[in-house]
C-alpha cells in the first residue's frame, strides 16, 4: 500500500519553505564543495556536521542539509573533472576520461551541460531505486538476530576497501584502530571504565565528529602544505553554451545505463562510487564506441560515468537507511550525523521515523531538482569560484571547521583533539592506512559489541552461536570473499583504470 | 625502502598488546561474570590488530616518501600555530586569534604577506559576526570586550 501514501507524506514535509531552503544552500555549499580539489564530499559533509549541530535545526532539517550537500558534492566532482582533469574526488575519475578532452576542443560549457543533465538522470533514477528497494531491505532486515548483526557489521568493515582496495590487512588494521577507540570510555552494559585512566575528558568516549573534521579536514590542510599546492592549477576557459535537443536525446540511453549500473554499484556493499563509473564508463565504451570517438571527447563518455557515479551515491544510502551500515567514506560521515542526532539507523528507522526517512527522500529529488536548475544556468559562477587559489580557501576552510568544533561544546579541549588527529591522519595516509575504517569503526563499535553481547547471552556464552542461521553464515561468505577477492581482481581493476587515464594523457 | 610499515607495524602490536592486556585487568563488573564481559571484545581487536601488525612487518608495502626535514619542521610550525589558536581563543578573543592564524596559514601557503593579512582580518571578522549575529552562536570576544 503504503510506500506511495509515505512518499507522498515525505513531499509534504520536503516542500515546507524551511526544508526548500536548507536543501537549496546544500545544493550550493554541495557543489562549491566537490569543485574544490581536495575537498571531497566526505570531508564537506563533516565540516558542517557540527555546525548543523549546533545551530540546533531540527533532525529533519539538519538531514536534508547534509544530503542536499552530498548530493551536490557529486555534481561539483564534475566540474574540476572536466575544466582542470583534476578530479574533485574519486568517482568523478572517469568523467576527466571524455570531459577533459571536450573542454580542450573548446566544449567545456557543453561538457558541463551534459554532465548535469546526466547526473541528474542518474541521481533520479537512483532515488527511484531507493524508494523501491529500501522498504523491502527495511522489512527484510527485521528478521536479522544479533548474530547476523555481528557478521553484517563484520561484513562492512570487509568490503569497506571495496574491489579496488590495496591492502587487506591495512583495512583491517584501520578498523581494529577505529574500533579500539569506540571502547575508550564507560562500558555501557556494565558501568565499567576502559581505557580512561580517570581521565574525566574520556568517560564518554572520543567524539567521533571531532575525530572526522580531524582526520580528513586538517590532513588534507597539511597535505596542501606539503606539495605546495598553494597556488591552485591553470583551468580550461569555458565558452558560450551552444546544446541542442538533439545533443541531449543523444545522450540519453547513455545516462539511463549508466544510472541503473551506477544504483547498482552503489547498493551492493564494497563497490561503491568508484567502481559504478567505472563501469557505466566500460559499458558505454562497449556499446556505443563504434567510430573509436571515446576518450577524445565523445559527449556519451561525459554523460555514462557522470550518471554512474550520482546512481551510486543515492544507491549507497541505501544499505545505510536500511541496515545502519554504511558502504563509503561519505555515507559514513552521513551515518555518524544521524548517530549524533540520536536517530539509530537501520530497519527499525522506517517504522519509527517514517516521517524523517520520507522526507530526506523526498527532499533529495526537490535537491536534485534544484541541483539541475542551479548547475545549468549558474555553473560560470561555481567555475569562478574555482578559481580562488587554494592558499586563501584553505586556511578559511579551517577556521570554519574549527568554529564547528568549537562552538559543540565550547571547550578548547576539543580543538586540541581534532589537531592531534589531524596529524594521526596525516601519519596514516602517509603510511598508506586508509581512514574510513578507522571513522566507521568509533561509529559502529557500540553497536557491534551489544550484538556480540546479545547474541552470546542468548546462547549462554557459545561462540557457535555466531554462525548458526544460514543468513549468518551468507553474511560471513560474503565478508570473507570481500576481503579476498580483492587480492586477486584489485590489481586487473586498478591497471585498467589507470590505463585509460593514461590513454587519455596522451591525447 | 620499506621502513616505514616496518616501524609502524610494530609500534601497533606494541598497541595491541598493551591494549589487550590492559584489557583482561579491567575490574570484574558488579553481578559477577557473565559469557561476555567488558573485556571480551577489546581482545578481540587486540587480536586483529596484532595479526595484521605482525603481517605489515612481514610483509611491508614499498614506502611513500616523507616530506624533507625541512618542510617537516614547517609542517609541525603550522600544526603547533593551530594548538596555539585553540589556546588563544578565549584568553585572547574569537577575532585576534583567528585572523593570526589564518594569516599564518595563507602566508606559510605561498601568499604574499599583505593578502594574507587582508584574508586573515577580513574571514575573521566576517565570520565572527556570521556566527553571532546572524546564527546565534557566541564566540568568545576575549580582549575586545570591554
Amino acid at each position: 500500500m503504503d510506500t506511495m501514501s509515505l512518499l507522498m507524506q515525505g513531499f509534504s514535509v520536503a516542500l515546507t519553505p524551511e526544508s526548500i531552503m536548507f536543501a537549496v544552500i546544500g545544493a550550493i555549499l554541495g557543489t562549491l564543495i566537490g569543485a574544490l580539489p581536495g575537498l571531497g564530499p566526505a570531508n564537506g559533509v563533516a565540516i558542517l556536521i557540527p555546525l548543523a549541530f549546533s545551530l540546533g535545526l531540527s533532525p529533519t532539517s539538519s538531514l536534508i542539509l547534509l544530503t542536499s550537500v552530498y548530493a551536490g558534492a557529486m555534481y561539483g566532482g564534475r566540474i574540476s573533472s572536466i575544466l582542470l582533469n583534476i578530479p574533485g574526488d574519486e568517482p568523478a575519475m572517469m568523467t576527466c576520461l571524455d570531459g577533459y578532452p571536450m573542454a580542450l576542443k573548446g566544449k567545456a560549457a557543453e561538457a558541463l551541460a551534459i554532465s548535469a543533465i546526466a547526473s541528474f538522470i542518474g541521481s533520479l533514477i537512483a532515488t527511484i531505486g531507493l524508494v523501491i528497494l529500501a522498504p523491502i531491505l527495511a522489512k527484510f532486515a527485521l528478521k536479522f538476530g544479533p548474530a547476523e548483526y555481528f557478521a553484517l557489521f563484520a561484513l562492512a568493515f570487509a568490503t569497506l576497501g571495496g574491489i579496488t582496495g590495496k591492502n587487506q590487512f591495512k583495512t583491517l588494521m584501520a578498523a581494529a584502530i577505529g574500533l579500539m577507540i569506540a571502547t575508550v570510555g564507560i562500558d555501557i552494559s556494565t558501568g565499567v571504565q576502559r581505557f580512561t585512566y580517570n581521565t574525566l575528558e574520556l568517560f564518554e568516549g572520543v567524539d567521533f565528529i571531532i575525530a572526522i573534521v580531524g582526520l580528513f579536514a586538517i590532513s588534507e590542510l597539511l597535505f596542501f602544505l606539503e606539495r605546495h599546492a598553494g597556488d591552485g592549477l591553470k583551468q580550461v576557459a569555458i565558452n558560450k553554451l551552444k546544446l541542442t535537443p538533439k545533443d541531449i536525446i543523444k545522450v540519453l540511453p547513455a545516462s539511463f545505463r549508466g544510472a541503473v549500473l551506477g544504483f547498482v554499484a552503489g547498493v551492493l556493499p564494497g563497490a561503491g562510487a568508484s567502481l559504478g563509473s567505472f563501469i557505466s564508463y566500460t559499458l558505454e565504451k562497449r556499446v556505443s564506441d563504434k567510430d573509436g570517438t571515446f576518450g577524445k571527447g565523445d559527449p556519451r563518455g561525459v554523460a555514462a560515468p557522470e550518471a554512474g557515479n550520482n546512481g551510486a551515491a543515492s544507491g549507497a544510502l541505501v544499505p545505510m537507511l536500511t541496515l545502519g551500515v554504511p558502504g563509503s567514506g561519505t555515507t559514513a560521515v552521513l551515518l555518524a550525523m544521524l548517530i549524533s542526532l540520536n536517530i539509530s539507523p537501520g530497519p527499525m528507522l522506517f517504522q519509527q521515523n517514517a516521517d524523517l526517512v520520507w522526507g530526506v527522500i523526498a527532499a533529495m529529488f526537490v535537491g536534485n531538482l534544484v541541483l539541475l536548475l542551479l548547475n545549468i544556468p549558474m555553473v560560470g559562477i561555481f567555475v569562478k569560484l574555482l578559481s580562488i587559489p587554494p592558499k586563501y580557501l584553505m586556511p578559511v576552510v579551517t577556521l570554519i571547521a574549527s568554529v564547528g568544533i568549537y562552538s559543540v561544546s565550547h571547550s578548547a579541549l576539543d580543538l586540541y583533539f581534532m589537531v592531534g588527529f589531524g596529524v594521526l591522519g596525516y601519519i596514516f595516509r602517509k603510511i598508506d592506512i586508509p581512514l574510513v575504517p578507522i571513522i566507521l569503526g568509533m561509529l559502529l563499535g557500540p553497536e557491534m559489541e551489544k550484538s556480540l553481547r546479545h547474541a552470546l547471552v542468548l546462547s549462554d556464552g557459545d561462540w557457535m552461536a555466531l554462525f548458526n542461521s544460514g543468513l549468518s553464515i551468507g553474511l560471513w561468505s560474503v565478508a570473507v570473499l570481500g576481503l579476498v577477492l580483492p587480492v586477486i581482481v584489485g590489481p586487473i581493476v586498478r591497471a585498467k583504470m589507470r590505463k585509460s587515464k593514461e590513454a587519455v594523457k596522451d591525447v | 625502502m620499506r621502513i616505514n610499515d616496518r616501524v609502524f607495524g610494530m609500534l601497533m602490536l606494541i598497541l595491541a598488546v598493551v591494549y589487550g592486556w590492559e584489557a583482561t585487568k579491567f575490574p570484574i563488573p558488579f553481578g559477577g561474570h557473565e559469557s561476555v564481559g567488558p573485556e571480551t571484545f577489546p581482545i578481540m581487536l587486540s587480536l586483529i590488530l596484532g595479526i595484521s601488525s605482525i603481517y605489515l612487518i612481514v610483509r611491508p608495502d614499498p614506502d611513500e616518501k616523507w616530506a624533507p626535514v625541512a618542510m617537516l619542521i614547517e609542517l609541525s610550525v603550522v600544526v603547533l600555530s593551530m594548538l596555539a589558536f585553540a589556546w588563544a581563543i578565549e584568553p585572547l578573543g574569537f577575532m585576534p586569534a583567528a585572523a593570526l592564524v589564518v594569516s599564518f596559514l595563507s602566508w606559510r601557503m605561498g601568499a604574499s604577506i599583505a593578502k594574507s593579512l587582508i584574508t586573515g582580518v577580513t574571514s575573521s571578522v566576517v565570520i565572527f559576526f556570521l556566527f553571532n549575529n546572524v546564527l546565534e552562536l557566541a564566540l568568545p570576544l576575549g580582549l575586545l570586550e570591554f
